[in-house]
């Protein structure tokens, strides 16, 4: 394996963690967004190298437009959580959710 | 080209750990556009121009507005924002694990001799993106509809006056 695949390779895994260490360590919505956002990132990322070392890059980009649009609505529907859940507790605490009822 | 990926890549990195590190959330929105915009330069330099385009446009932009939005709508106090989170103290030890899980990697990686899976068999579908999409991934097109309209009905729903 040469150095640039090891980079991107290195690059994706750090930033999966990255993600999952955001959602495992905070209770703020949106930063539970960004931590989903930031591990979507790496995804698209091996999509694209994968594309490219195998010479499908249509097929690549197709599936890279696919998660890009599942990615906004995540974050669309999240921030309309967040909004009405500080409506209610103000605050941006996720553990507030617990608390709700019917 | 592999010089200029391989430093987006870093940037990319950095960017990521100020997007999960920084207390302030708006910092944080902003960093993760930074992370955006680094792979859209990564995505179009592997030859993706499209998607280079929607990720810029879209996650760039179009979630960062999302976000600034829904953290300008919830003023938390400041003040109080550090204390009940506590996300400084929280992810002090992410740049470490970081820097170890990288060097670990790339030692298994050197020692196991791992090779990416090259698949020279088959014949590319095609190099075309609108080709792809409409003629053999008609399925994706129409699973991409379905969600836009769930994210639709999920905000109509969330936003409805009581």
């Amino acid at each position: 394996m040469s150095a640039f695949e090891i980079a991107v390779l290195a690059t994706g895994f750090l930033l999966i963690l990255a993600g999952c260490f955001c959602l495992m360590r905070t209770y703020h919505i949106i930063k539970i967004i960004i931590g989903i956002e930031i591990a979507m990132k790496a995804v698209t990322l091996f999509i694209a190298y994968a594309g490219h070392i195998n010479g499908e890059m249509g097929l690549a980009q197709s599936f890279i437009i696919t998660i890009i649009v599942v990615e906004v609505v995540i974050a669309v529907v999240l921030s309309g959580i967040s909004l009405n859940l500080y409506k209610k507790y103000k605050s941006m605490d996720l553990r507030n959710i617990r608390k709700l009822k019917g | 080209m592999e010089i200029t990926i391989s430093i987006c890549l870093g940037f990319m990195l950095i960017f990521a750990v100020i997007a999960v590190m920084n207390k302030s959330m708006l910092k944080s929105a902003i960093a993760l556009a930074l992370v955006s915009i680094m792979l859209g330069v990564v995505l179009y330099l592997l030859s993706a121009e499209w998607a280079a385009v929607f990720e810029i446009s879209v996650c760039s932009g179009l979630v960062t507005v999302i976000s600034v939005s829904a953290i300008s709508l919830t003023n938390e106090d400041k003040g109080q924002l550090q204390k009940k989170y506590m996300d400084k103290k929280r992810m002090a030890i992410l740049p470490y694990i970081l820097i170890l899980s990288g060097f670990l990697l790339v030692f298994i990686v050197l020692t196991a001799k791992i090779d990416l899976p090259y698949d020279k068999i088959s014949e590319p579908v095609s190099d075309s993106l609108s080709e792809v999409l409409w003629n053999s991934r008609q399925a994706d097109v129409w699973g991409q509809i379905i969600i836009l309209l769930t994210g639709a009905f999920a905000v109509v729903t969330l936003f409805k006056e009581a």
